[in-house]
């Protein structure tokens, strides 16, 4: 790299002017990295399994730094590069190793960058985050404090009910449990604990519906 | 989420070999190369216009049927320049001279011979059969182009889509002045002009469905 430009062969030369021209810490312009890439995307659109892995993942921090100049979110900058590679993948056969590989990749990610902005600010402005001072909605029901009240009100139905249907609902409905965990656990058949849960549920909705009403 | 190394390997494994691309300049002219061919069997099962040896001695004439063929040879190298990547997308130019050429005969015919237009001129039969030919060569030759393009899908739909449709409504054009005499000349400009405004305008707005279409991303 110390060498002077004139030692070398004028094309070579020529391509490294043009590299320190544009941005010097650019990978993609730098064209001994290039050559390496283009040499590599040659031989893995003959099916050179090792070439194009070694492609792919010195290309992916490259992306990654392409992504992070337009996109502050990490997860989305990670979709990016994502995107970005399996376009490369898909289009991998428009690439033409007489030309160089920098423009070609930089042109695809720009493209697939600019997509997910594109996305992201559609989704962003139609959606809002939710957060907790939105968790209400507009019917009136839904804003009354009384959340707890209601909780009450069914454990207290839940007591009102005959022995044989409170257990059933307790054990297969508060404590979660399978009908063959809770016909052990109780001594019921499983038929039987299937018709009391269907009574329990019947008189349950009885109870509350009369009390909703009442209101 | 797939991580990006499992993505990479995932790529990997299915890295099969390629067929690389023809230069975009020889994938144009092999649908030029189809174009033709249509027009060629359109020749042989349609007759060609009767007066066409007349109006081929008329420079006007063979200025705007040169523009348009121009305009679809120029507009079919740059939708397959510009479905490269790396390409710059100042090759959709390309075409602009020879559609300005075109869209100034055709808008200088209509200047001078609009008094021409009578109204026992707009018949009903000849513009199904016009609109018959319109079809018979667009619809192929789009489809054509949507195949050859369809990388393009995940990289530049809708100027592929609109350079595209250009060309194929430039060829079309080229068509139906060719098989169908049209003297009254706002309706040339209303064949001509209005299907290649419509085709590029479908392409434009279409392009991107209609590309993950035949090639599903």
């Amino acid at each position: 790299m110390s060498s002077s430009p004139h030692s070398r062969a004028p094309a070579l030369s020529l391509v490294r002017e043009a590299a320190a021209s544009s941005t010097a810490r650019d990978p993609a312009t730098h064209s001994d990295r290039t050559l390496d890439w283009s040499i590599c995307m040659a031989r893995a659109q003959g099916g050179d399994r090792e070439a194009y892995r070694r492609l792919l993942e010195e290309i992916t921090p490259y992306l990654r730094s392409l992504a992070a100049r337009r996109v502050q979110n990490r997860g989305d900058i990670e979709d990016a590069v994502q995107e970005a590679l399996l376009t490369v993948h898909a289009v991998r056969h428009t690439y033409d190793p007489t030309r160089p590989f920098g423009p070609w990749l930089v042109a695809i990610a720009n493209r697939r960058i600019v997509d997910g902005l594109r996305r992201r600010g559609r989704s962003g402005s139609r959606e809002t985050p939710l957060d907790t001072e939105h968790e209400t909605f507009a019917a009136p029901e839904t804003n009354y404090h009384e959340a707890a009240s209601e909780a009450r009100a069914l454990r207290e139905a839940v007591e009102a009910l005959p022995p044989g249907q409170r257990e059933a609902v307790r054990l297969l409905k508060l404590e979660e449990m399978s009908l063959k965990e809770a016909a052990a656990a109780s001594g019921m058949s499983v038929t039987a604990l299937k018709v009391a849960t269907h009574r329990a549920l019947k008189n349950l909705r009885k109870l509350l519906g009369s009390k909703g009403e009442d209101k | 989420m797939i991580t990006t190394p499992d993505l990479i390997e995932s790529l990997v494994a299915n890295a099969a070999p390629v067929r690389r691309l023809r230069p975009p300049v020889v994938r144009a002219a092999g649908w030029l190369l189809f174009a033709a061919l249509m027009l060629a069997l359109l020749a042989v099962s349609h007759e060609v216009r009767p007066d066409l040896a007349l109006r081929l001695r008329q420079p006007d004439f063979v200025i705007g049927i040169a523009a348009s063929l121009a305009t679809g040879v120029l507009a079919a190298i740059a939708s397959f320049i510009v479905s490269i990547p790396d390409r710059s997308r100042i090759w959709l130019l390309l075409p602009l001279p020879a559609l300005f050429v075109w869209v100034s005969t055709i808008g200088y015919g209509c200047l001078t011979n609009w008094v021409s237009l009578q109204p026992g001129s707009l018949l009903l039969g000849d513009e199904a059969g016009c609109f018959a030919l319109l079809v018979l060569t667009g619809v192929p030759l789009s489809l054509a182009m949507l195949i050859m393009l369809r990388h393009a899908s995940l990289l530049a739909p809708t100027r592929a889509g609109i350079s595209g449709g250009l060309a194929v409504a430039a060829v079309t054009a080229t068509a139906l002045s060719i098989f169908h005499n049209h003297d009254a000349s706002a309706i040339i400009l209303i064949w001509n002009f209005g299907t290649a405004a419509l085709l590029v305008a479908l392409g434009g707005t279409f392009g991107r469905r209609m590309f993950s279409w035949v090639a599903p991303h």
